[in-house]
């Protein structure tokens, strides 16, 4: 069964894509800032903070939708939304130490 | 120096992609590679935060416009997040020319396929949604083929990891023709599915080291401001001139790299 219009769990989902889109943005904006100021490590790692809470934006998104899908006893989708996790963590770890 | 010139390159990457519909990923990628050197590895790592800084944003506003079908795109993204990260992690075995090599080809296919289509890339412009007032009504529909809707997410998710883009152009006919999706649920469920697919990819790609922050940042910021103004200018523009201009760089990006890679061989 598949059905749009649940206003408030498509409004806490847009929520978490939003908070993460503007957060990176004024995170790393804030490190392009400092580096015109400042060399060095500082706002490189400042930066690195923006494109990790980027990267884990869509996996938070995952974690919400997951936890509502389980509240409202939808459990065929809580499943499906935690076989997207374990697919998101796992390509998580294929990358380690490589090349 | 070259942080200014990156955040106006994302600045109109994400003007264009707005505009037209189609991500930042097809033409950042190219752009870094041929006029910043970067290796095409790092170039697809690093445009691949542009296209969830991009997708995030804009699907907010489809979900807050309740037209995102979201237990449909989780299932399918079982299959693109799969294919995204099996297909970024190959990528770290493929050398530099058979990268750049898919890439123009890619682009010439995509650039083919944009004029045969007679410069039409926002499908939802097409479907005149009937309008109430701000709210929007989509007709009952079940979506069906679940099993091909899957294997076709698996290689746009392939794709997303090969290449650095979203695979939107896959997914929105599969979800429309096939599975019987209206079209503007497939346009919204798409862009809705591209943050977890390239995120999937980047995290690779991130291991890998194969994102270059002190580009990704400026990118990524110049973008976002870009699709903030696309996302207003839409209505206004006219949008067939601004899809020939598209047609016109990629076509340049796409002879570009073949010249590139031939000189990089012979």
């Amino acid at each position: 069964m598949s059905q749009l219009r649940e206003p408030a769990f498509d409004r806490i989902v847009a929520l978490v894509l939003r908070t993460g889109a503007f957060g990176c943005f004024f995170i790393m904006l804030a490190g392009l800032i400092v580096s015109l100021f400042v060399g060095g490590r500082v706002p490189l790692e400042i930066e690195r903070a923006g494109v990790l809470l980027m990267l884990a934006t869509p996996v938070v998104r995952v974690v919400v939708a997951c936890y509502l899908f389980f509240h409202e006893k939808d459990y065929r989708y809580g499943w499906v939304s935690l076989g997207v996790l374990v697919i998101l963590m796992l390509g998580a770890v294929f990358g380690i130490g490589e090349h | 120096m070259v942080t200014l010139l990156l955040a106006v390159l994302g600045f109109f990457a994400g003007l264009l992609g707005s505009l037209t519909g189609i991500g930042g990923g097809i033409l950042l990628t190219p752009i870094l590679a041929l006029h910043f050197g970067i290796p095409i590895r790092q170039a697809i790592g690093t445009s691949l935060v542009a296209v969830i800084t991009t997708s995030a944003a804009s699907s907010s506003v489809h979900l807050q416009r309740h037209t995102t079908d979201i237990r449909l795109g989780m299932t399918l993204e079982l299959a693109t997040a799969l294919g995204a990260a099996v297909m970024a992690y190959l990528v770290g075995y493929f050398n530099r020319s058979v990268l750049e090599g898919l890439f123009a080809a890619f682009l010439l296919y995509s650039a083919i396929m944009i004029v045969r289509s007679g410069g039409k890339l926002k499908p939802e412009d097409d479907s005149s949604p009937v309008l109430n007032g701000r709210e929007v009504s989509i007709p009952p529909y079940e979506p069906k083929r679940y099993p091909l809707g899957l294997a076709a997410s698996l290689v746009a998710g392939a794709l997303s990891g090969l290449l650095g883009i979203g695979g939107g152009p896959i997914k929105v006919p599969v979800m429309f023709i096939f599975m019987n999706v209206p079209l503007m649920v497939a346009t919204a469920t798409s862009n809705f599915m591209i943050g977890v697919t390239a995120a999937a990819s980047a995290m690779v790609y991130y291991r890998r080291g194969d994102i270059l922050v002190e580009y990704a940042a400026p990118l990524a910021v110049g973008v976002f401001l870009g699709s903030l103004l696309g996302a207003r200018l839409a209505p206004r523009i006219h949008t067939k001139i601004v899809v020939y201009l598209l047609v016109g760089i990629m076509l340049y990006l796409a002879g570009h790299m073949g010249f590139h890679l031939l000189r990089g061989v012979l």
